[in-house]
């Protein structure tokens, strides 16, 4: 569903990503970790379209999606739940999701049912739903969080993008990240998990791939990379 | 008495002016964070062609004429001075390509128009009326209900449908709303053509009660500015309040103290607010994270 | 290089002064002089809009203002030239001081705004306050009387000529010193000059306070060159033409402003004579022509890119054909030159220049200074400005609450950092690290809370402040000041060595040249302590990633803390860098130089903090010595969301 081959991106002059390629089947989970600095959110943002690489290709489905602006990217298909929610503050949590499905209610994507879908949502994340019309700033981190993933969801997605979901939230919240997370794929939808909880990451994978310093040290099927001792070194320290 | 009642009736009907220039001021600031400095020669080019027309059909007729008017001048604005400047991240640059943009629109007014003022006819009766004492025009109150018309439709806009929310959608968060699939550049010339419809659409509401000519824009411009300082940059309620403060102000020291110094309220107050409180007196302060 | 420049200065300058010699044209010479007086004020202007990045519509004020002290000294009191002139140039800084010192506090449109105001204000002044001004009227004088002799206009402009060069020496000197360089500073990133005690809102002040001061030296030598002022004059069309004439002549230059300045005094003569005009346009046009046919055959530029100001040159040769007076549309003339300097030349006609002579005789440009001043060991370390005098822990944070909106970014920490020691701060994504930082180093102001360094109360004052008292940092995102080369980095954290003050500067006195030689010493000796002394000459911009984290470090060291907070030091550092890092930190400490460091690299933190705290979801959650906090549940379970393991 998503292949992402020897991609090459760079902040100025520095390159940060040296040629990484991820595959994303239809219907799977995979996973990117990888430490602090290794380039994982930028491997997002790349193929989203808020940075334009600089080298190597991008395809969702058929069509190849390399250097398009992310509006566009977004119409073909790919939800980016950003790396630190990016919720849109002034508006209200039911106004936040409508904007998530923009493309459907536009142009770009078929329509479908965008109040049914939205029921559904509110279904998902309940305390979404008691919060409906409150504004966006005003929610605590987790539900910050809920929100970003509802609103990538409204798009009803070909691929699904999840950057660092658990960042910042306190434990049991983590855990109903995850929930959540185990729920979607057991809808079938396709995603790209970043995550800086390998553990957690791993456990509801497919397969991984792990980022070392903007180049891919080791891939494979999530069981394999958990029990993997280079995996702990790479990234856990020696602490364990 | 009597007198002070008339400044602030007269006052009230320049200040909401002056908020919907600062209301234009604050539309593309929230979208792009950038400024048209030739805001006031968007008011002036919206009088000068709405005088033209008004020779020609009924002043009702000229209003929409005009606003379509403005929103392509708005287009143009943006398109050469803003969006290449936003394409090379310079602040320098799009400050420079609008203050150049309004010189030349300036200059070219100047020479289509001349360079005196012209009467504007007033499509309502000039007599006053007398309201408790306090005589005021017709047209003065066709400014405020225009002025706040506009702004509540904009507002509308804003909350009920979904492209309005794209809006401010892409104020608060130019990236995420990209994500959305919102094009987001569609969105800042989307503002930059509704300012320029506001700033012109005020341009015609008053032309009738000041002189029209190629230099009205200047000084309005720059003490709308002030409005839009003081009502926070963010802020929509503020720029009403801003308005009608300098606009009171402004009437009664031209009054009271001299009409050579008439301009200078309002820029003081300017100075003030940004050593004072740069954010505004409505705004909130931003915390840059690093 | 040096003595070719020499001495074509030397040409250029007989010539110049030759000039009313061979062209004793009164009209011509009058040209010149004003050419020279506006040179004053754009070498000025160019501080503030070249150097520093600022727009101030306000320059034609200041110009005004100077005027004005001139002619009311002379109309009121009958104030001599010798006096008048050192009076326009102390009365217009002062303004200058009054205007940036509120101003200055905001930046950008708003800047550009006030400045404008202000402007506005002060020409409504000088025509209202007649009394002083004589208003609308204007005022008359003579040039002055010296031992007998009547200035003439020829004299003047060698009176003229003389104050240009010695502004040119001046400003040279200024902005090739610590002061110059803390402008670049300011501009290249604001957030680490301030971190390095160089104060942005301070030296913006400066910036605008020495600009002003130029603008009244050319205001008060421009009354007595026109012996006849008016109000009207010092309006917004001569601001405009000032900026035109500082980007289009070419920023950070000496010659820029010059060539800007014959621009715009030639430019209404050009306007006004039609042939001239169509033969400069058709000039300009068929040069576009040429170069854009050589950039799109040599492949330099699409046709694309051409297309736009072969159309505007053009347009504006057949413009000329077919108008018989164009100064009525000299306004629009100028905002057309202004739109095409702004996006195809950005650097001005003298950057322009000097981009095609580096392309094919780079030796010739030279960027910067070569410092060719050696370091040795001897000179890297130094003692704080403020000596540790507190007997307990260095620094105390104490209930720090950092809100953001509904977001508590720190919640209730405490953090003691005892003297000496390495005290590392670990946690996950989001956990608060970089915002405790940032709260240290006095970015953010606690919501709630308090901090105490060394005896001192530091929450809640300016990051200049605080990096004056001894704590320096470096960033998790590299702040570096770009266009610089590392040395000159570094010498911008030695800013606070240097205690010369302005004049020193400008005369170049040898206490300024002892402290300028001392200080490239001590740069020299940290950048070889950090492993770059090789590199000292290269633009910060071009190192590489992990060598640009290095000269940061080195850049903090300059500062002569008693406190160092690294941000993240060894991320993108291959092993054996990490190695050397380790090294550095050591040896750092060994000088008495606490550190806190942030990092993520658990075997940089085992092997050198003493201490360690844990910081999740803005709390702190543990802490000890690295052994103990590494087999803590809890900080395992932050680490790897062990909770969540339970599929």
């Amino acid at each position: 569903m998503l292949q992402i081959k020897n991609l090459h991106a760079a902040y100025g002059k520095v390159e940060v990503l040296h040629g990484i390629s991820i595959d994303v089947p239809q219907g799977k989970v995979v996973t990117l970790i990888g430490s602090n600095g290794a380039g994982k959110t930028t491997t997002m943002r790349a193929v989203s379209g808020m940075i334009k690489p600089t080298g190597g290709e991008i395809r969702l489905g058929a069509k190849d999606v390399t250097g398009m602006a992310s509006h566009k990217i977004a119409r073909t298909g790919l939800a980016h739940s950003p790396e630190g929610r990016r919720v849109f503050s002034t508006l209200s949590v039911t106004d936040n999701l409508l904007l998530g499905a923009f493309p459907r209610l536009t142009f770009g994507r078929e329509r479908g049912d965008v109040q049914g879908d939205l029921n559904r949502i509110f279904d998902l994340f309940p305390r979404l739903k008691e919060r409906r019309e409150q504004l966006a700033g005003t929610l605590s981190g987790g539900e910050q969080q809920m929100l970003a993933m509802g609103r990538a969801l409204m798009l009803n997605p070909d691929v699904l993008l999840l950057d660092e979901p658990s960042m910042g939230l306190a434990p049991l919240l983590v855990e109903e990240v995850f929930r959540i997370i185990r729920e979607l794929k057991a809808r079938g939808i396709t995603m790209l998990l970043v995550e800086q909880f390998a553990a957690a990451a791993l456990n509801v994978a497919d397969y991984g791939y792990v980022l070392e310093n903007g180049r891919i040290s080791c891939h494979g099927p999530a069981e394999q990379l958990k029990n993997d001792p280079a995996v702990k070194a790479a990234y856990l320290g020696a602490a364990h | 008495m009597e007198i002070l009642s008339q400044l602030i009736v007269s006052g009230i009907s320049l200040g909401m002016i002056y908020a919907v220039i600062a209301f234009g001021y604050q539309l593309t600031f929230a979208t792009s964070r950038t400024l048209n400095f030739g805001q006031g020669e968007a008011l002036m080019l919206g009088a000068l062609v709405g005088l033209t027309l008004v020779g020609h059909m009924s002043y009702w007729l000229m209003i929409p004429i005009v606003l379509i008017f403005g929103a392509l001048q708005g287009i143009v604005v943006e398109r050469i001075g803003v969006r290449p400047a936003l394409k090379i991240k310079s602040e320098f640059g799009w400050i420079m390509t609008t203050i150049s943009l309004a010189i030349i629109f300036k200059n070219v007014a100047e020479n289509i128009w001349g360079r005196d003022d012209l009467k504007f006819p007033s499509p309502l009766p000039t007599a006053p009326l007398n309201f408790l004492g306090v005589r005021v025009l017709p047209m003065e109150i066709l400014v405020v209900v225009g002025a706040i018309a506009i702004m509540l439709a904009v507002e509308f806009f804003n909350r009920k449908s979904i492209y309005g929310k794209a809006v401010v959608a892409t104020s608060n968060d130019r990236d995420a709303a990209g994500l959305m699939g919102i094009n987001t550049g569609m969105v800042i010339t989307f503002s930059y053509a509704l300012s320029s419809m506001t700033a012109a659409f005020a341009g015609v509401l008053i032309a009738p009660l000041t002189l029209t000519g190629a230099t009205m824009g200047v000084v309005l411009g720059l003490k709308a500015f002030a409005v839009a300082i003081i009502g926070g940059l963010n802020s929509g309620m503020g720029v009403i309040a801003g308005g009608l403060l300098l606009g009171i102000a402004e009437t009664t020291t031209g009054y009271y103290i001299s009409t050579g110094y008439k301009d200078v309220p309002g820029l003081l107050l300017l100075l003030l607010v940004l050593a004072v409180k740069p954010a505004g007196l409505f705004g909130k302060s931003e915390i840059k994270k690093v | 290089m040096g003595a070719i420049k020499k001495i074509s200065i030397i040409l250029a300058l007989a010539a110049v002064a030759a000039l009313p010699y061979i062209w004793p044209n009164p009209y011509y010479i009058h040209l010149m002089v004003i050419i020279g007086i506006f040179a004053i004020l754009l070498l000025g202007l160019d501080i503030v809009v070249g150097y520093v990045g600022e727009v101030s519509l306000g320059h034609a004020a200041l110009f005004g203002i100077g005027s004005y002290t001139a002619g009311v000294l002379n109309f009121q009191l009958g104030v001599p030239f010798l006096l008048a002139i050192p009076a326009s140039i102390a009365v217009t800084a002062v303004f200058g001081a009054i205007l940036a010192l509120p101003a200055l506090r905001v930046n950008g449109p708003y800047l550009a705004m006030v400045t404008l105001a202000f402007g506005t204000i002060i020409q409504i002044m000088i025509n209202e306050m007649t009394f002083l001004t004589n208003g609308p009227l204007g005022i008359s004088l003579r040039k002055p009387v010296f031992l007998g002799h009547q200035v003439t206009g020829t004299d003047y402009y060698y009176i003229v000529l003389v104050a240009l060069v010695m502004t040119v020496i001046v400003v040279q000197r200024l902005l090739k010193s610590h002061l110059g360089r803390a402008f670049e500073a300011l501009r290249d990133s604001p957030v680490a000059s301030d971190c390095m005690a160089v104060s942005v809102y301070a030296y913006k002040v400066y910036a605008f306070v020495i600009s002003a001061a130029l603008a009244g030296l050319a205001g008060g030598l421009f009354t007595y060159s026109e012996e006849y002022i008016s109000p009207n004059t010092y309006n917004f069309e001569l601001t405009i033409l000032f900026l035109l004439a500082v980007i289009m002549g070419g920023r950070k230059t000496r010659s820029g402003p010059i060539l800007g300045a014959i621009i715009i005094v030639m430019l209404p003569n050009v306007l006004s004579d039609i042939e001239l005009f169509r033969t400069i346009a058709i000039g300009i046009a068929a040069f576009t022509v040429a170069y854009s046919a050589f950039a799109v055959t040599t492949r330099q530029r699409t046709l694309k890119e051409v297309a736009l100001p072969l159309a505007v040159t053009i347009g504006l040769a057949v413009f000329g054909y077919f108008m018989e007076n164009i100064t009525e549309h000299r306004l629009t003339i100028f905002g057309v030159m202004i739109l095409f300097v702004v996006y195809y030349l950005p650097d001005g006609i003298m950057g322009f220049l000097r981009g095609i002579v580096q392309k094919y005789r780079p030796q010739w440009i030279q960027r910067h200074e070569i410092i060719t001043e050696h370091g040795d060991s001897q000179h890297v370390w130094s003692v704080p400005d403020h000596p540790v005098s507190a007997k307990g822990n260095l620094l105390e944070a104490r209930d720090i609450l950092m809100q953001f909106g509904g977001l508590k970014a720190l919640n209730a920490v405490n953090l003691e950092i005892a003297k000496g020691t390495v005290h590392g701060l670990i946690g996950p994504n989001g956990s608060g690290k970089s915002t405790m930082m940032n709260v240290l180093t006095g970015i953010y102001s606690p919501t709630a809370g308090e901090i105490e360094f060394n005896g001192k109360i530091i929450s809640g004052t300016s990051p200049s402040s605080i990096a004056g008292e001894g704590i320096a940092r470096t960033f998790q995102n590299v702040q570096l000041f770009g266009e610089m080369t590392a040395i000159e980095n570094v010498l911008v954290g030695l800013h606070h060595t240097y205690h010369s003050n302005i004049l020193d500067v400008m005369l170049h006195t040898p206490r300024c040249r002892k402290e300028k030689h001392a200080a490239r010493v001590r740069a020299a000796s940290l950048l070889q302590f950090v492993g770059l002394a090789d590199l000292a000459n290269e633009e910060a911009r071009n190192l590489p990633y992990g060598k640009q984290r290095l000269l940061e470090i080195a850049r903090a060291l300059a500062l002569n803390p008693s406190l160092l907070l690294l941000d993240e030091p060894a991320a993108g550092l291959t092993a054996p860098d990490i190695k050397d890092l380790i090294g550095m930190i050591q040896k750092i400490r060994s000088h008495g130089i606490t550190v806190i460091l942030i990092e993520h690299h658990m075997d940089v933190v085992m092997s050198i903090c003493d201490t360690v705290s844990v910081l999740d979801f803005g709390q702190k959650i543990a802490e000890g010595t690295p052994a103990e906090v590494q087999s803590d549940e809890k900080v395992i379970e932050a680490y790897l969301g062990g909770s969540a393991e339970a599929a």
